[in-house]
């Protein structure tokens, strides 16, 4: 069917480079790229591949420092510019192309929007600014638009502002947005790659129920295996700013025929595999209890209400949750950053919540702590070596020496060797990174290790990598893990039992991972729902 | 909500101005030698005045200040005068010294008002055509400018002002009279020392503005860039807001080098004679109205937020209705 | 491309903080006038080969009294600036660091207490009650200059504190010290320095404006801003006697300036979005 629909969109050759210090570091190699009238096409590709240079390309909005080599740009009106032009000169007549017809969802919704201006100002002026409606029209435009997006008191919204909403409505509003100008093809740089679950599938729902109403056509860039599978008709992957593979979804997914997709592929069920390594663990004592724990900054908007959780010895206990549940709080409790306002954390029987001073650097032996963003995590001025010994310094364990041949071990440990050792986190890459932060907790050699979001943020074959490492050091260590994710496939893959969170509190205790579909609660079968569809069912 | 808000800052100012009252009350008890005698006048200053007199006046100077009494309830008395607009009698003139000073502010609240104006619509346009050609020539020749323009004293370009105006081309009348013609030179001088400043501050905010997502969002959406750049200077601008409310203190309180220099009758000239001729009590009366009127200006910055930001008038209301659940 | 030319402004700056500083230490070789002593025969000279930048009403040598007053003045401002960094950020750190706790509570207090005391009236107040001298002066700069610097600080700190590095040290089991030290005051000490510069530059011009007011150095100490006073009565006249202070004036505020703005570029590189 799409061969015979018309091209409404063409790239040719685009080449992209950034200058940087004195070389420029090309992103993307002389991209083809065409789309039709009416379907939606997912650009798939790691970070660094260059998929979101193309989508700022195409609209002109790429950095100083990015520089245009050569590539051409045809629309369906017979609008045709060449992009190497765009380098300041301003000939490009951009604003007849953006809006009305390249329309640009961004990752982050909220920081789209303009902060001290309402959702309706944001309507009225894209409105007015294109001469689609006279002032006193704008209001049941845009009114129309947020019902036909699944809000039901849109006139409340549009005196709100942005910060106000949630990053799903966000997006959600950022998209009737863009389609009130009525564009012809919609380019959405990662829409959902923000948002939890449940957001995520309801945005993606709406692109596609909005594709089909008005027959958009979609550029949806990804890096999420399971969003291009669910939504795209066509699927490109891109490599290291080359395409590698193109062809229908069904395709792409059942018979790769690029290496790149195949190991990406095998990457993702890796990850999402269920897990084989219950069973074999016999029941042990109980190590770490959270009782009844309760956290607010503001009293009236309590994170933690009443959250009860155990931990057994050598056990691996996923956390679920949306943003925003109070999962990270809990988990910044757990490991002494935050003082509850009530309730106890056991650590073999003994109260550790809230300590102060000495008895809190006592506690760091024991329990460990690895965040979602490894990178920031480190100090960028240091070496992995010394990164490593730093908490055997600050607890004076063993003299320079045994610390350095501590390091040094862990962090062959984490796959971490040779003269990489001796390099700083700018010059590592983003898993290297995590891999060191690993080594950094281990080193003190802790009974619980919390892992917050620990891979939520990698790309799927660093994700896999980072899984594996920790499951082998799981098993040659011995500790207990608790994994903080929203990522029910993740943890399903992981962990012996999960726990799902919602609103500051667990509904029930933990489960085995197997058994978690079985769960009566509703918000847990929502979330296994909006997983679940991502990974088989198509929206 | 916000009454609660603004009654807070109240209370705060209120309990600042306090403690600013205890300084300066503290300052005058630590200066070196008897109070009675800095309030009167050295016994030498004071001619025709026989040793006996003087001391009789002193003695009655001591009774009335209560300066006999513990420091805590001579500070409540002070207090309690200042309360009443009570700032004490000029050694010099034996006027009341709140009377002094209210004939000469309103000559520095114009001076202050025009360099404000100065300050703010040349910083502003100059911070904002920087910032949109950041890089290229104009910017950099704006950045020198402002540099040097910072690096110069205020009393220098006063100095070659008069000299290039009153001296050399006569166009400005030397006297000491507070007239609109008189006004435009030391308001020049005045502004244009502070200017670089906030045109350096307009063109880093302006630069972290237009870094943001919602520009390049709003430029996807296909706005003109004209409509563009002026959302992006006006929420550049949002947070000058205090800056500006600092300069205006300043110059209230600054304006010393630029009324003596000009000789322009306003406050700051009255204080720094007055120094000259250790007139303590209007020292202490204009310390007491320049504390004052700061706090005033940061308690009109804060209610002044919370009338143009929305963020902090709703910072607490979610907006909840309106939002169907998951589908 | 950028790079070198972001730095244009913090070489030459130091090139000409250099510049001025060999020239005021070495005053004695370069004028070998003695800047107080007095020559009723040549008085109000206008610059030649003998005296370049001229000489005052009481015919000293102006070029000697400028290079000697630089002394004066580059040292008492960058005394007077290292008093309120040390106490500035000390404060800053620790109120950053226990934020919310009573300490922070009482510095803040005392932060808003000293703001409401404009720099220009609490240094005449205090000239007034405790004699005019640029000791006394020095001491009002320390008692409100150090607001600055500890507000800074403060809002670096606890900018600092919601990161990630920060929690990270905490998990690995720093102690407080090693926390302030090692996670906090690297942190705050580049942009608190950066500002140290361009205040050192703003010090310079308020030290000369008092004491121009004449409520700083008193004569016959050679000082920038009193020679400027001092010359104020004659400038009308003979508007040579202001050139050398000021132009060292202008020079090194100058200076620090550039050197500010080359290391705040330095700091945060941004990048301008095409418009």
């Amino acid at each position: 069917m799409h061969a015979a629909s018309e091209a409404i969109l063409i790239v040719e050759q685009l080449q992209v480079s950034y200058r940087s210090k004195e070389q420029a570091r090309p992103i993307l190699h002389g991209l083809n790229l065409t789309l039709h009238q009416g379907e939606t096409v997912c650009l798939l590709g790691e970070s660094g591949s260059g998929k979101s240079t193309l989508a700022k390309a195409i609209t002109g909005l790429l950095p100083p420092s990015a520089q245009v080599g050569s590539g051409s740009l045809a629309l369906a009106g017979g609008i045709a510019v060449d992009l190497a032009d765009d380098n300041g000169s301003g000939s490009i007549p951009w604003q007849r192309i953006r809006g009305t017809e390249l329309a640009l969802l961004f990752q982050d919704a909220r920081q789209a929007l303009n902060p001290v201006m309402t959702i309706g100002q944001h309507f009225k002026e894209t409105l007015l600014d294109h001469r689609k409606a006279k002032p006193d029209e704008v209001e049941s435009i845009s009114c129309r638009l947020l019902r036909k997006l699944g809000f039901t008191d849109p006139l409340v919204l549009l005196s709100s502002y942005p910060f106000q909403l949630s990053g799903g409505m966000c997006q959600r509003i950022c998209l009737a947005i863009a389609l009130c100008l009525e564009p012809k093809v919609l380019i959405a740089d990662e829409p959902t790659s923000a948002l939890d679950t449940v957001s995520q599938r309801e945005v993606l729902s709406l692109i596609r129920a909005m594709q089909l109403d008005l027959g958009l056509t979609v550029l949806l860039i990804t890096h999420d295996l399971a969003v291009a599978r669910a939504v795209s008709d066509r699927v490109i992957v891109l490599d290291q700013g080359r395409l590698v593979e193109q062809g229908s979804v069904q395709r792409v997914f059942s018979q790769p025929k690029a290496l790149f997709t195949r190991q990406l592929l095998a990457y993702r069920s890796q990850v999402s595999a269920p897990a084989k390594l219950r069973s074999t663990r016999k029941s042990s004592a109980c190590l770490l209890e959270v009782r009844r724990l309760h956290k607010s900054y503001d009293a009236n908007q309590p994170i933690v209400r009443d959250a009860s959780l155990t931990l057994d010895e050598q056990e691996i206990v996923g956390v679920l949750g949306q943003s925003g549940c109070g999962k990270s709080t809990l988990a910044r409790c757990i490991a002494g950053l935050e003082t509850p306002n009530a309730g106890s954390i056991l650590l073999r029987g003994t109260d550790i919540s809230g300590l102060q001073g000495k008895a809190r650097r006592e506690i760091c032996r024991r329990i460990q702590m690895v965040f979602q963003d490894a990178r920031a995590s480190l100090h960028p001025g240091r070496t992995a070596q010394q990164l490593v010994q730093e908490p055997l310094q600050y607890l004076r364990i063993g003299n320079k020496q045994e610390r350095i041949a501590l390091a040094s071990h862990y962090l062959q440990e984490v796959g971490i060797e040779g003269e990489a050792q001796y390099r700083k986190p700018p010059q590592l890459s983003t898993g290297q990174c995590q891999r060191i932060a690993i080594a950094r907790a281990l080193v003190l050699k802790p009974e619980v290790l919390i892992c917050d979001e620990a891979v939520s943020a990698l790309d799927v074959r660093i994700q896999a990598q980072i899984l594996k490492l920790l499951k082998r050091l799981h098993k040659q260590y011995r500790f207990s893990i608790l994994m903080i994710s929203h990522d029910v496939s993740v943890l399903r893959s992981f962990c012996h039992h999960i726990a799902v969170m919602s609103d500051g509190r667990f509904q029930e205790g933990k489960q085995a991972s197997v058994r978690l579909h079985e769960s009566s609660q509703p918000h847990t079968q929502l979330l296994l729902r909006c997983a679940g569809d991502l990974e088989e069912v198509r929206i | 909500m916000i009454v609660a808000v603004l009654l807070r800052k109240l209370m705060e100012a209120l309990l600042t101005l306090i403690c600013a009252t205890v300084i300066l009350f503290m300052l005058i008890r630590l200066a070196p030698g008897d109070p009675a005698v800095l309030l009167l006048g050295q016994p030498s200053e004071v001619a025709a005045m026989h040793t006996e007199v003087y001391e009789q006046k002193a003695a009655e100077l001591r009774e009335q200040w209560g300066l006999d009494q513990p420091m805590a309830i001579q500070y409540v008395s002070w207090l309690g005068r200042l309360v009443q607009l009570d700032l004490g009698t000029s050694l010099h003139t034996g006027r009341a010294v709140s009377a002094e000073l209210a004939e000469r502010l309103p000559a520095t609240l114009q001076l202050t008002a025009a360099a404000l104006a100065v300050q703010l619509l040349l910083g502003f346009w100059l911070g904002i055509v920087s910032a949109l050609k950041a890089g290229t020539f104009s910017d950099q020749l704006i950045r020198l400018a402002c540099v040097t323009l910072a690096s110069t004293p205020a009393f220098v370009t006063g100095l070659c002002a008069l000299l290039l105006f009153a001296v050399t081309l006569g166009a400005y009348e030397i006297s000491s009279e507070a007239s609109w013609s008189r006004l435009w030179l030391p308001a020049l001088t005045m502004g244009l020392a502070s200017m670089p400043q906030f045109a350096r501050m307009v063109r880093a905010n302006m630069l972290a503005e237009l870094g943001q997502t919602y520009v390049l969002a709003a430029l996807s959406r296909g706005l003109a860039r004209r409509r563009v750049i002026g959302q992006a200077s006006r929420n550049a601008l949002l947070p000058l807001v205090t800056v500006t409310a600092l300069s205006a203190a300043t110059f209230a309180s600054g304006a010393v080098v630029i009324e003596s220099l000009f000789a322009w009758p306003g406050i700051g000239k009255y204080a720094l004679d007055s120094i000259l001729r250790k007139d303590y009590p209007v020292i202490q009366g204009y310390a007491f109205v320049m504390v004052t009127l700061v706090i005033l200006i940061h308690l009109c910055v804060d209610v002044l937020y919370a009338y143009i930001d929305p963020r902090l008038q709703r910072k607490r209301r979610q907006v909840t209705r309106g939002v169907n659940e998951h589908a | 491309m950028h790079s070198t030319r972001r730095s244009v402004s913090l070489i030459a700056g130091t090139v000409l903080l250099g510049l001025l500083a060999v020239l005021i230490a070495g005053a004695h070789w370069i004028s070998p006038y003695d800047p107080v002593q007095q020559h009723a025969a040549e008085r109000l000279e206008k610059p030649s080969a003998q005296h370049p930048f001229g000489t005052d009403r009481f015919g000293r040598d102006l070029l000697a009294r400028t290079l000697h007053g630089g002394q004066i003045t580059l040292l008492s401002a960058m005394a007077a600036l290292s008093g309120a960094l040390a106490i500035g950020l000390a404060v800053g750190l620790a109120a950053g660091m226990f934020h919310n706790s009573l300490l922070d509570r009482l510095f803040m207090r005392m932060i808003d207490v000293l703001l409401a005391f404009p720099f220009m009236v609490l240094a005449m107040v205090v000239a007034a009650l405790f004699g005019t001298s640029l000791f006394h002066l020095l001491l009002a700069v320390i008692a409100v200059g150090w607001v600055t610097f500890a507000r800074l600080a403060r809002s670096v700190v606890l900018q600092a504190r919601n990161e990630t590095s920060f929690a990270a040290a905490r998990v690995l089991g720093a102690s407080n010290r090693t926390l302030i030290l090692r996670e906090l005051a690297p942190k705050a000490l580049s942009p608190v320095l950066i500002l140290a510069t361009f205040e050192l530059g703003s010090l310079i011009l308020s030290i000369a404006a008092l004491s121009f007011l004449g409520l700083g150095a008193q004569p016959p100490t050679p000082e920038w801003g009193s020679m400027l006073a001092d010359g104020r009565e004659y400038v009308l006249q003979s508007p040579h006697i202001m050139f050398g202070p000021a132009l060292f004036i202008m020079l090194s505020v100058l200076a620090f300036n550039l050197i500010g703005e080359g290391l705040r570029d330095r700091l945060d590189p941004y990048e301008k979005p095409q418009l």
